[in-house]
Formats: structure tokens, C-alpha cells, sequence
């Protein structure tokens, strides 16, 4: 199948940390998506998909991009005037929400978070968030997500300062809140991040939680 | 993207439909089995004659519909995920047949068995059809294992089986028709004498 290509226009850049920026860009006319779902923009040989942040209904679509150093591609829109034309292909992908009378719990790590945010533009609710970062300047959309979720925890990878020690939220990986704090049950997992959590989270899941269903989105 | 994602080592995958299962699941085998098919399938490809652009077009429209086949096999039936897949379409059921009835009209007729062989894209085709078998009796299988299914269900899982038993006539009439486009004449089944008779 030949996706489909479109023509956006970049309208501005914010950025969300030290290395993420939110990018911003026209939502062309006929384009229409499921949230969950990806973009894809190629320059030469290189391809980028990333998830739309941004809600099904909304007049622009953004993303959030962790700005690699020294990345080939990640940096391009946030050293781009706006204004700048793209072309992308799309939606791609199968990370979709399904309601269910399981508790969903919603797994991310960086800007896993996306699709999850989709998600909430498109009204859903009540669900747990496991959010992997590294320190609080990298709750992205947490205001958003704390008023959309039952149990909203970020859970901090790394040893913080003294000073941001007192931030509210887990201090380990999400697998290890998994592991010890997650009660028994059956659930809807979405993880949605780098393949190394997911990866390390599928065993806990089976092992843990036997009968729930799981959706993967790998940021590899 | 990286190929490997570690997710699968410990013998475990996911269906579509959000659900663990082992990698030796009936459903698990079962798109395997068409996902070698699949493949065989496009190494019968490269054995065609390029001139042949009709029959190069419609196996890989079969390939197509293969993947249709897979994703709608890596889901557990009456799921929510069922609901977002497109239901076999069962014109593509006659279109195997127009194009086997099309085929077997060139060929001269057949009086007994063949030996499965002859050039590489029949042989291949041969190959194709045994696969084809084997993707059909295991998706019998994990239907009866599976019932009592919804009827909207039942209905596509008959069309999938349909399209699989016609596809394996398709790939036996598409052997012998390679055989004939290379000028290779099928080699009919005699029964093999008793050693002591060809002493």
C-alpha cells in the first residue's frame, strides 16, 4: 500500500525541556487520523515517523521530539523557520485505544508520552499513567494528564538533586513500580517508549499480571 | 527502527488483540504458516518470465490479501480489534477462479496425478500449494478449537478458508501453466514397479 502525501507547513516550536521541543505544523484539509497514530517525514535516505500529539479533531497537529545531539534528523524543525514547507505520509500504525472494562494503565518513557496525550485530546479518561523520565522538567503535559487520569506517576530513572527530592511521584523505573506497586489484577497495558523498557516491562507483565492485555509501541 | 526488539525472547508474543501468548499457539502457527507461504510465494516470483506481467500483477495482489489473511489471524475473534480490521472481500474468491479457468483452458487435459516438479517456478508453485494445505488445515483447526464463535466471525473465518482452498488449486493449475509457458511437459504419476520387476 503507498500511503498518501501531504503538504504542512511548520507554524512554531516550543520547547517542552533542555531537549524536547513540541513542533507545530498545519493540519492539511483531507488528512485525517485515529490517535496513536504516526507521521512520517523523510529527507534523502532518512525516514522519521513520529506520533501525533495533538487530538483527532484539532486544526493543527503537533509533535514532540526529543532533540538528539549531533542527531540526523530530530534537530530539523527546531532550526527551521516557520512558515517552512514539509511533506509527510500518514497515519501510520495500529496504537490505538480500546475502551474496556479493565483498568487501562497507560506506559511511557520520554516522549512516549505522546500518544497517550492523543489519546486524552480524543476524551479518554480514568486511566493509569506510568511516566519514565529522567526529573521533573520532563513531565511533559502534565497538567493535561494529571486531570485526565485516575493515578497520574512519574516515575524518576534518576537520582535527583536534593533540592527536586521532594517532587511528588516514584523514584525508579517504571518496571520497578510495575514490580512492587502496581496491585495484582487484570488490565489494558499501552506502552509506548524506548524498546529497552518495553522489553523489561513484558515479563514483569506476564509474570505479575497474567490475563491482562498488552499494546506496544516501540521507539527503537 | 531496529528489527530486534527483545520482546519475543522469552517465548512470548502478542496478538494484535493485545493478548500474551506462547509462539507455539495454534494462532501464532496458524499467520505464521501463511506468512511462509507468503514468502515462498514471492521466490515463485522471481522464477517467472518477466514477460508474464498478468500473472506477476495478480500474485502479488494474493500476497496482499495474504497479509489481510495474517492480521486477521494475530487477532482473537469478537474482539474490539476485530471490529477495526476489513472483512475478505469474496470477490477475491472469484478472482481466483477466473484466472485458474483462464489458465486451465490452455492446458492440455489431465488423465492422472503429476510428480510435483518440472521448471522452478512450477516447482515452486507446487511448493506454494502444499504450504497453502498445511495454512488451510491448521486454520480448520483453530476454528473448531476456538468455537463456539459470533456469526460475523464464523462468516469471515469460512471466507479466509475458502480463499485458502482455492488459492492451493490456484498454485497447482499455476505449476502446470509455468511448465507449459517453459515447454516442460508434466511428468504423470505411474505406480513405481516392484524392484524385482525392474531387475
Amino acid at each position: 500500500m503507498i500511503h498518501k502525501e501531504y503538504k504542512t507547513e511548520l507554524t512554531g516550536v516550543r520547547y517542552l525541556s533542555a531537549a524536547t521541543y513540541e513542533a507545530s505544523f498545519t493540519r492539511p484539509k483531507n488528512f485525517s487520523f485515529l490517535p496513536g497514530q504516526r507521521i512520517r517525514f523523510s529527507a534523502k535516505t532518512i525516514q522519521r515517523d513520529y506520533t501525533i500529539v495533538s487530538g483527532p479533531q484539532d486544526d493543527r497537529i503537533t509533535l514532540c521530539i526529543h532533540h538528539i545531539k549531533d542527531g540526523k534528523f530530530s534537530g530539523i524543525f527546531a532550526s527551521t523557520t516557520p512558515g517552512t514547507q514539509f511533506m509527510f505520509t500518514g497515519p501510520h500504525g495500529y496504537f490505538r485505544y480500546f475502551p474496556s472494562d479493565d483498568q487501562a494503565v497507560f506506559i511511557a518513557t520520554g516522549t512516549g508520552i505522546a500518544p497517550f496525550v492523543s489519546f486524552v485530546h480524543d476524551h479518554v479518561r480514568g486511566f493509569i499513567l506510568l511516566h519514565g523520565i529522567t526529573g521533573p522538567s520532563e513531565q511533559y503535559y502534565k497538567e493535561q494528564l494529571i486531570s485526565a487520569a485516575s493515578l497520574y506517576i512519574p516515575c524518576f530513572s534518576s537520582r535527583l538533586p536534593d533540592r527536586q527530592n521532594t517532587s511528588a511521584g516514584f523514584h525508579g523505573r517504571v518496571t520497578r513500580y510495575l514490580e512492587k506497586n502496581l496491585p495484582s489484577g487484570k488490565y489494558h497495558f499501552y506502552l509506548c517508549g524506548s524498546a529497552g523498557m518495553i522489553a523489561d516491562s513484558l515479563p514483569i507483565i506476564d509474570e505479575r499480571f497474567p490475563e491482562s492485555k498488552v499494546f506496544i509501541e516501540s521507539y527503537a | 527502527m531496529k528489527v530486534y526488539t527483545k520482546t519475543g525472547d522469552r517465548g512470548k508474543t502478542s496478538l494484535f488483540s493485545g493478548e500474551r501468548v506462547l509462539k507455539c499457539h495454534d494462532r501464532v502457527e496458524t499467520y505464521g504458516e501463511i506468512d511462509e507461504l507468503n514468502s515462498f510465494i514471492g521466490m515463485l516470483l522471481t522464477f517467472l518470465p518477466k514477460e508474464e506481467k498478468q500473472i506477476v500483477s495478480e500474485i502479488q495482489n494474493i500476497q496482499r490479501v495474504l497479509f489481510q489473511i495474517g492480521s486477521w489471524l494475530a487477532v482473537t475473534p469478537d474482539s474490539g480489534y476485530a471490529a477495526q480490521l476489513s472483512p475478505l472481500d469474496p470477490a477475491f474468491i472469484e478472482n481466483l477462479e477466473q484466472s485458474i479457468d483462464q489458465m486451465d483452458q490452455a492446458l492440455p487435459e489431465l488423465h492422472s496425478f503429476i510428480l510435483p516438479g518440472g521448471g522452478q517456478a512450477a516447482a515452486t508453485a507446487h511448493v506454494a500449494r502444499t504450504i497453502c494445505r498445511r495454512a488451510e488445515r491448521h486454520l480448520i483447526r483453530l476454528v473448531q478449537n476456538e468455537k463456539p464463535l459470533g456469526k460475523k466471525t464464523e462468516e469471515r473465518m469460512a471466507i479466509t478458508q475458502i480463499y485458502l482452498n482455492r488459492l492451493s488449486d490456484y498454485f497447482f493449475i499455476l505449476a502446470r501453466y509455468c511448465n507449459m509457458l517453459m515447454d516442460i511437459a508434466d511428468i504423470e504419476y505411474l505406480p513405481q514397479k516392484k524392484p524385482a520387476d525392474t531387475a
